[in-house]
């Protein structure tokens, strides 16, 4: 890609995703730990949400020919180690990769050192001192491209994703929107209040619905402009190697700029951007530490949870399925060892 | 005014920690007791309220006291 195009297309689609991200509190590890922590569901939906929308985007352009879908192969032991390590380190850096990246935004210095952590973890997984590691966890593959539908096929796929998608998009409304538009109609509330708007765009958090289409939306743009799903370690990982070596800064890099610029704007109008530390420097080290775990954990299992959850699995791809389910299943060992253990 | 009888400090805290504090911090709080929460992260100071009523406590106030600060008054039923 040409440097002038990553730059501007990725600094607009990563400031666009930045914005969304903070002002819809958008967090896989709040989404998913919320789940069993407070029984609170919003997030979890939204995400569900993004990714039916993400499924219907992705297959529409896959059958114009203006992308080429690419899901993960299934590397089993990849999927569950990485998957599972990702989810503990998220717990532990208080964020996913995408929301360590916009608390960055926000002013949250310890999501900087988590950045920082996730940095580092990254590049000694990827061409480090625990290379062989990842390579022996990927070595075992199943098939080539692994689909929920079996092999991947360049028509047959977008077909499947086109399908479960739709089935998705209505399943939800049925039981999610339909049943929160008749409970506002019972209470003569006006279902979208436009007299407001410039409030509710840059001064509220978006209700989760929004936010769910908003990043199915700007993440399908994210893969038309490259070609490719966003890869937030990867990101930060470019500009690690634009630091260090005489590379510039390609696509990725562009994309973490950008969240970093859209988020501290959201935040600055919304009157939500101040540094922030933690009180004890433990809550610092745990969190580098946590990122340490997701720059393992991303580059093993082939991607954080962006680039598997948010890309790989409207693909339908069985490896970022397994990942996401075991991100999940990381997440909530941590959550209910730390957070509810003994407690309740 | 309200008496406040406890004040929850969660400032530079991110989630979920000023949401398991202050669930923790109110268990242990008598009826009728006021707990002010003071906090600098957005989503939880979304949240705390709505877990608060849930858990059927009363959330006197929430105020915004400058950039990304937040107080909140919950009283204990």
């Amino acid at each position: 890609m040409e440097f002038w195009y990553s730059l501007v297309a990725g600094l607009i689609i990563g400031a666009i995703f930045g914005f969304i991200l903070q002002r819809g509190r958008f967090c896989m590890n709040s989404a998913f730990r919320d789940i069993i922590f407070l029984k609170e569901y919003r997030l979890a939906k939204a995400v569900t949400i993004s990714l039916a929308v993400l499924m219907v985007g992705l297959a529409i352009f896959a059958f114009g020919g203006v992308i080429d879908l690419n899901p993960n192969p299934l590397k089993p032991i990849a999927a569950i180690v990485g998957g599972l390590i990702f989810g503990i380190g998220m717990v532990l850096a208080a964020g996913c990769a995408s929301g360590t990246t916009y608390r960055v935004g926000e002013g949250m210095m310890g999501s900087f050192i988590a950045a920082v952590g996730l940095t580092i973890g990254a590049i000694m997984t990827a061409m480090g001192p625990i290379v062989n590691a990842k390579n022996n966890l990927q070595d075992l593959t199943v098939g080539t491209k692994l689909t929920l539908f079996g092999e991947f096929d360049t028509t047959l796929t977008p077909v499947f994703m086109l399908i479960v998608g739709i089935i998705g998009i209505v399943l939800m409304f049925f039981f999610w929107g339909w049943p929160a538009i008749k409970k506002k109609r019972e209470l003569n509330d006006s279902l979208i209040k436009f007299g407001n708007f410039k409030e509710a765009t840059f001064k509220k958090g978006y209700p989760w619905w929004v936010t769910g289409i908003l990043i199915g939306l700007i993440l399908t743009a994210g893969y038309v402009a490259s070609n490719g799903v966003i890869c937030i370690p990867g990101g930060w990982m470019d500009i690690h190697l634009w630091i260090t070596t005489t590379d510039s800064v390609m696509w990725a890099g562009f994309i973490i700029f950008g969240i970093i610029i859209g988020s501290f704007v959201s935040a600055y109008i919304a009157g939500e951007f101040k540094f922030r530390v933690p009180k004890d420097g433990f809550t610092l080290f745990k969190q580098f530490i946590g990122g340490g775990l997701m720059g393992f954990g991303a580059v093993t299992a082939m991607g954080c949870n962006v680039t598997n959850i948010l890309s790989g699995i409207p693909q339908l791809s069985l490896h970022s399925i397994i990942t996401g389910a075991f991100i999940v299943m990381g997440c909530w060992i941590v959550a209910y060892l730390l957070f509810m253990w003994k407690q309740e | 005014m309200v008496d406040i009888t406890d004040t929850l400090d969660c400032t530079g805290d991110v989630c979920p920690y000023p949401d398991v504090k202050s669930k923790r911090i109110v268990k242990k709080m008598n009826s009728g007791d006021v707990l002010e929460i003071l906090i600098d992260y957005p989503l939880s100071a979304e949240r705390i309220p709505e877990t608060m009523k849930s858990m059927g406590h009363e959330v006197l106030s929430v105020e915004k006291t400058g950039d990304s600060s937040w107080k909140i008054l919950v009283q204990i039923k």
